[in-house]
């Protein structure tokens, strides 16, 4: 017990030793070069451009609105490649456990093929050969006159409430609670046995309101209309986008397949054999039986591969996608020439959101986990 | 089932043979058959303008820009013209034998590591990782024993690839060995500082370590003091890599059942004599698996290192495609086909390798 105390003393004077000098010499350099820190610099005008903002800004806005910009095009990055990559993969996995050879053999030659290539050499592909092999605007493909691929992006149709959003947003509300509450109420019902003529009737009329506020709300969807210069209207994913989501996606893709396939795998036989003699059709036993034990052995691993694909956005700034490193760590970096903040901001920016993914897998994992043996 | 031909005793021909395996396989029932056709048609969809674009329509023969008029098409000629480049970056090509020279060494030294029946891996595998760098560190940079110096901006290309990886596992894995043991650890401090390391840094992207090591490392040192470019990337990937694989070596010693702790301890052993005569021989070959699949992950992370402007394999494929005078879609698509084929090829064989090791190591717990 002694031994470890002075240990563990030896061990705190060590850290802070270093800790101490690193800071002194930093500190130094810094004076020296005539940098002064502090966080005032995100409050100064920003001066540059960013070519795809959620959110409106100038080159006069500040540059800790700049940096919201970025973390938000990081985002929708990230929240494009895991969907995409979820769902290839999850066909992919699928398509492994196939019966029919050609489709197994098939996604295995995907996998083989994807997985052994480095994520940037395929998202350069994209970017630098297979878009830019993409017709002009002037003749782009278009796919039931509404949506346009062409080398300057890929325009979507939007959804336009004339209404006004207000009512969008509420009858989102209104069905999003309708939902909830149906669900509540057949799970009450399930439980207690008895039926209660509010719980059928309160859902169903909430998703009339839902219903009335969505005809208020007036959608309609608005095409890109072709102009003489390109499009207007509609959404525009720019090349730099649309080749990070592609590569992303169909990189880490093979590793969710073969997570999937092999939770699959990890589900006794016996499950299946007893969900067929109990008379369970295919589609249901798939749903309440193989599925759900599945998904114990696929979400752990799958929160892996998640991170590892957030993390792999940063690549981005290879192809000046404006996200978050090339934003900060690269323009404006260059611009104020704070080195020791915008790093240390940049680094914490993705430890932060990295370990939010961690909790909430864990969470989500913790609630599908088989409760522990009595 | 028995089906006509069957069941008279070997007779079956391999006409029949063969068909009974089509029907099985690819057209037992009506929603198989169009998934079949379905997935022939993508094959063809996508292999015959590969093939087209790759094979047929490619220019094959010259080295020059002038020998590939269709820029549309597969230019090897430009494969051809820069390969050099592609394998040793700058080095000037009359220092290219010492490349060579050092990568065939660390061939010709490391094969003994990869055959299973040798036994002097213990003693081998740690000389490598001292001696090796520093015979490395002669040969590629020079300045003593009358070879030229050749600076580190001058390395490129796959040469770069290949010492990027092996430097960078050669010293990650003394040093996740390190935290490993840290984070098992019986002194409270010990534990939480290495698990805060190690979970720090394995929550941030590689390029952003790397950003952060270019730029900071200067205002670490004191004043003066100079590290090269090329040392501050490797030593950024090196603080990367051990976290990586401290976790996998815990995931090891996790593994080992407590009783061999608790013998070894009640045999009277020391700490290290514990690790490294009881626990370490027991761990190996459960680590190594998700050592080497993270080591194919670093050998495809060392790409991004073009982005901050070191130039390995893809980086000089990216510079000579933008090249004014070999500027085209054929060219950098051909570059980009064989980068890939090149990295395809080692993570392949690697990957192969990796699940040999696994099937190994299981095979060795079951009759442990």
């Amino acid at each position: 017990m002694k031994r470890e105390l002075a240990w563990q003393a030896v061990l705190l004077v060590i850290v802070a030793g270093l800790a101490w000098q690193l800071l002194s010499v930093t500190q130094a350099n810094l004076a020296r070069l005539g940098v002064d820190s502090g966080l005032g610099f995100l409050w100064q005008r920003a001066g540059f451009e960013i070519s795809q903002k959620l959110i409106p800004y100038s080159a006069d806005s500040t540059i800790a609105r700049a940096f919201a910009v970025a973390l938000l095009n990081t985002l929708a990055l990230a929240v494009a490649a895991i969907v995409g990559a979820t769902l290839i993969g999850t066909a992919i996995g699928l398509a492994r456990l196939s019966d029919n050879w050609l489709v197994s053999r098939l996604a295995l030659v995907y996998i083989e093929i994807f997985r052994n290539i480095p994520s940037l050499l395929q998202i350069f592909f994209w970017y630098f050969a297979a878009l830019r092999a993409l017709p002009r605007t002037d003749s782009s493909l278009a796919l039931f006159d509404c949506v346009f691929l062409n080398n300057r992006g890929l325009f979507l149709p939007v959804v336009h409430a004339a209404g006004g959003w207000q009512w969008l947003a509420a009858a989102l509300l209104l069905g999003g609670a309708a939902l909830c509450l149906w669900r509540w109420g057949r799970k009450r019902e399930q439980r207690h046995g008895a039926r209660r003529r509010a719980i059928r009737w309160v859902p169903l009329a909430l998703a009339g309101l839902a219903g009335a506020s969505l005809l208020l709300a007036d959608l309609s969807l608005q095409g890109p209309q072709p102009t003489r210069f390109g499009f207007q209207g509609g959404l525009v994913l720019m090349p730099e986008f649309l080749s990070l989501a592609v590569g992303l996606s169909m990189y880490n893709a093979t590793y969710i397949g073969e997570i999937v396939r092999s939770g699959f795998v990890s589900v006794p036989k016996g499950q299946w054999e007893a969900a067929e003699s109990l008379g369970l059709p295919r589609h249901l036993a798939i749903r309440l039986v193989l599925f759900p034990q599945a998904l114990r052995a696929i979400i752990p691993p799958l929160s892996t591969v998640y991170l590892n694909l957030f993390k792999g956005t940063s690549l981005a700034a290879a192809i000046a996608y404006p996200e978050v490193v090339s934003v900060f760590a690269g323009t404006v970096n260059n611009l104020v020439g704070q080195p020791v903040f915008i790093m240390a901001l940049t680094l914490a920016v993705y430890v932060f959101i990295s370990l939010c993914i961690a909790l909430f897998l864990n969470w989500r994992n913790r609630r599908i986990a088989p409760s522990a043996a009595p | 089932m028995i089906r006509p031909g069957q069941g008279a005793g070997g007779t079956q021909s391999w006409r029949q043979s063969r068909q009974d395996w089509l029907r099985d396989n690819l057209f037992s029932s009506p929603l198989n058959i169009l998934l079949t056709v379905a997935c022939a048609c993508l094959l063809a969809a996508a292999l015959i303008p590969l093939l087209n674009w790759l094979v047929i329509d490619a220019y094959w023969s010259g080295d020059s820009p002038q020998d590939c008029p269709n820029k549309r098409a597969a230019c090897w000629p430009f494969v051809r013209a820069r390969f050099d480049q592609f394998m040793y970056g700058l080095y000037p090509a009359e220092e290219r034998w010492r490349v060579n020279l050092g990568l065939g060494l660390a061939v010709l030294l490391a094969l003994p590591l990869f055959l299973p029946r040798f036994s002097g891996k213990r003693w081998l595998a740690p000389a490598l990782i001292v001696i090796y760098p520093l015979l490395g560190a002669v040969l590629f940079l020079g300045g003593v024993f009358g070879l030229p110096y050749i600076s580190t901006g001058h390395w490129g290309g796959f040469f770069l690839t290949v010492v990027t990886a092996v430097f960078v596992l050669s010293t990650s894995l003394p040093c996740a060995a390190l935290l490993a043991l840290g984070r098992r650890s019986s002194i409270p401090l010990l534990r939480v500082c290495c698990a805060t390391w190690i979970e720090f840094w394995r929550s941030a992207p590689a390029l952003v370590v790397l950003f952060v090591a270019i730029v900071m490392f200067p205002l670490f040192m004191p004043q003066g003091f100079e590290i090269d470019k090329l040392l501050r990337a490797l030593i950024a990937l090196t603080i990367l890599m051990s976290c990586y694989m401290a976790e996998a070596m815990r995931g090891a010693l996790q593994a080992i059942p407590k009783g061999q702790y608790e013998a070894a301890e009640a045999l009277g052993l020391g700490y290290w004599q514990r690790f490294f005569f009881v626990i370490l021989p027991q761990a190996a070959p459960i680590a190594l698996p998700p050592i080497t699949s993270h080591f194919i992950n670093l050998f495809k992370e060392t790409t991004v290192l073009l982005i901050i402007g070191l130039f390995d394999l893809l980086g000089m494929v990216q510079r000579a495609a933008s090249d004014p005078a070999w500027l085209s879609l054929g060219a950098s698509a051909t570059g980009y086909a064989f980068a890939a084929a090149f990295f395809w090829l080692f993570c392949f064989s690697l990957s192969r390798y990796s699940a040999y090791l696994e099937r190994r190591a299981s095979r060795y717990k079951t009759t442990a």
